[in-house]
């Protein structure tokens, strides 16, 4: 695949994206489809650290729900656009997760991902106990709710569902265009430096904890940035919800799935789980509770044994192969020159 | 505070921290033979008690003799589960290394599979068992303790001691034992590593069984019942050390006391965000466990 044609797929597929509102009229569906790109969005934050670096977070929704909550108690405690809410939201997130990484970054594998769910558990345990806070209502477990103000931009309400959908649709290609540049420069190499072998990536000269650190707080911010949309689309806030250890598990599964340390991957993901959920809870309604995350589970075991690389792996394979067959080449495709030795440039003090 | 109510939390929390101990028995040993860590602990318990109930509701079946059927089940189900679904991660990794982070997740996996099949198949309603045991509390040294409570500790206790023992004297046990020490020189010694694996899946299956039907008479029994467990477990294990026995009851019994003796001091919720606290706090400054050897 040539890079003229991956430049004319993408844009083939985000005018489409576009111009879907325009056929699709049933709020319903705008609804669902919004969701869908919510988790597409929220699984490439998680993957702008996680994937790149390889070390699995199981708290992030905290920082989703943190951006939510100052979002939602800014709009209503000091009368601010919920797009100003959610930067300053954003930026608590990403000192939040500094906070947090710096002590946890040297943990690895399954240590690290057990520290972030005691990290998120102990604030999402003091979010749901909490009710006033500094004069600030919290409303502990029962959670906050958005008042109508008005249609209008600057206070993110609208009366139908289409403007959420775009701005959705925006974050996700920004976040996606991050992850895109972030691969390419010296962020990205030595993050994957350091995915492959910390030690040897250290002995080189980077500096894991910067690197790492910095990722991360990109990521928490990015994720932040989701929890305000979130909270502002469905006007409604609480720690289960938005804060939980469920959150923080869909994120990783739908990135891990698609595809981690990709740029499409955990689009892929959320396109493949998160409609399984929409579908059951709107065809089956409340018979089979359960029944979309009891096939997440299933599906999760099946990608670690059969596909550890995701499911964006071998549908690329397939389009290459039909891609060449268009081109009447050779079934392999175009093979990548593999250099003897990976280059990792600079960094080497 | 009056010493009578501390005292009396204290013995509270003794018994709470060994049932805890109980239950992160099984999770420990296969983090200390396997070197994987077994999200899906809390599932297990979960079924087990479930198991009680339904032996209670629809045989009559006390949940003190149910555990004689739980713990063999229980066995064949880990047995099982570690044969098709761990077991193939395991051989697909050249020299039996299993990235740590993947097994992670293909429990996380079967966690997920397991709860959410017990809500679709028992609903999220809220269930408890009767026990014919009729006498509810006893009396020690003054204080009125829960009977099922006292039960469930010593049988922890009891479990924990039969466990060492048998790990220490049979064949099998030695086996596990030198796969947990160093798995390619007990595989080059003439041990079926793969089996071992299997056993002690089972066996830790077995022990989260027996503790599931020994807590299913006071604990409320949901299908999300297992995380919180799960979760208690893994802060039991770090910080007692992973794959010691002593030290699991010894986290247990650390955490327990320090619960209940601080949930007279501030709110419970309050008290668990301090237990988490102390297992970041363990992990960052003491990796190797309050028992564990470096």
């Amino acid at each position: 695949m040539t890079p003229r044609f991956n430049f004319l797929a993408i844009t083939s597929l985000l005018l489409a994206c576009i111009a879907l509102p325009l056929v699709l009229h049933d709020e319903f569906l705008i609804h669902s489809v919004i969701m869908v790109l919510y988790f597409g969005y929220l699984a490439s934050s998680w993957n702008l650290m996680c994937g790149y670096v390889g070390q699995i977070s199981f708290g992030h929704s905290v920082f989703s729900g943190v951006g939510g909550y100052a979002s939602v108690l800014l709009l209503t405690g000091m009368g601010w656009s919920p797009w100003l809410g959610a930067l300053v939201g954003g930026i608590a997130a990403a000192v939040l997760s500094v906070a947090i990484g710096y002590p946890t970054m040297r943990l690895r594998g399954p240590y690290f991902a057990l520290t972030t769910i005691a990290f998120a558990e102990i604030i999402r345990i003091w979010f749901e106990n909490t009710d006033v806070v500094f004069g600030i209502q919290l409303k502990g477990a029962e959670g906050l709710s958005v008042p109508l103000i008005g249609t209008s931009w600057a206070k993110f309400q609208f009366e139908s569902k289409v403007p959420y959908y775009y701005i959705i649709l925006g974050m996700l290609v920004v976040v996606m265009t991050i992850t895109w540049l972030m691969e390419r420069s010296r962020l990205g190499v030595c993050l994957k430096a350091i995915r492959g072998d910390r030690d040897a990536a250290e002995s080189l000269g980077i500096n894991p904890t910067r690197y790492t650190l910095t990722a991360l707080a990109m990521s928490a911010f990015m994720t932040a940035l989701g929890g305000s949309f979130y909270a502002q689309f469905i006007r409604f806030i609480n720690p289960e919800r938005n804060m939980g250890t469920e959150l923080s598990i869909d994120m990783a599964l739908m990135s891990i799935i698609g595809g981690q340390g990709t740029v499409f991957g955990p689009l892929i993901g959320a396109l493949f789980l998160a409609p399984l959920a929409e579908i059951t809870r709107t065809y089956l309604g409340g018979q089979f509770a359960g029944l979309h995350l009891a096939l997440y589970g299933l599906v999760l075991i099946v990608a670690v044994l059969y596909l550890p690389k995701g499911l964006l792996h071998p549908l690329r394979q397939v389009a290459r192969r039909a891609f060449a067959k268009l081109r009447g080449g050779d079934a392999k495709g175009p093979q990548l020159p593999v250099p003897a030795v990976l280059p990792v440039q600079g960094d080497a003090k | 505070m009056d010493t009578y109510v501390l005292t009396y939390a204290a013995f509270n929390g003794l018994m709470v921290g060994a049932m805890l101990g109980g239950i992160a028995l099984g999770l420990s040993l296969i983090f200390g033979v396997l070197r994987i860590v077994n999200f899906a602990h809390g599932s297990f318990l979960m079924l087990a008690m479930y198991f009680a109930f339904w032996m209670q509701k629809l045989g009559g079946i006390d949940p003190y003799l149910s555990v004689l059927i739980a713990a063999p089940l229980m066995f064949v189900l880990g047995y099982f589960v570690q044969c098709f679904v761990i077991g193939p991660l395991i051989r697909r990794e050249r020299a039996l290394v299993v990235e740590p982070i993947s097994a992670l997740l293909l429990t996380a996996g079967v966690y997920i599979l397991i709860d959410n099949l017990a809500l679709m198949a028992f609903g999220p309603n809220v269930r408890s068992t009767p026990s014919l045991v009729q006498v509810t509390s006893l009396m020690v040294a003054g204080f009125p303790l829960n009977t099922f409570r006292v039960v469930a500790a010593i049988a922890a206790l009891a479990m924990a001691a039969g466990v060492s023992l048998w790990l220490a004297r049979t064949d099998m046990g030695r086996a596990i034992r030198a796969t947990a020490q160093n798995r390619d020189a007990a595989a080059m010694s003439g041990v079926d590593v793969p089996f071992v694996y299997n056993v002690t899946f089972g066996l830790g299956c077995a022990m989260v069984g027996v503790m599931g039907c020994l807590i299913a008479p006071f604990i409320p029994i949901t299908p999300q019942v297992g995380l919180s467990f799960g979760i208690k477990s893994f802060i039991v294990v770090v910080l007692g050390g992973i794959g010691s026995i002593a030290g699991s009851l010894v986290g247990g019994i650390v955490i327990g006391l320090f619960e209940s003796v601080a949930s007279q001091f501030v709110a419970t919720p309050t008290a668990s965000i301090f237990s988490l606290g102390l297992f970041i706090l363990i992990l960052l400054v003491r990796p190797q466990g309050l028992m564990g050897r470096k």
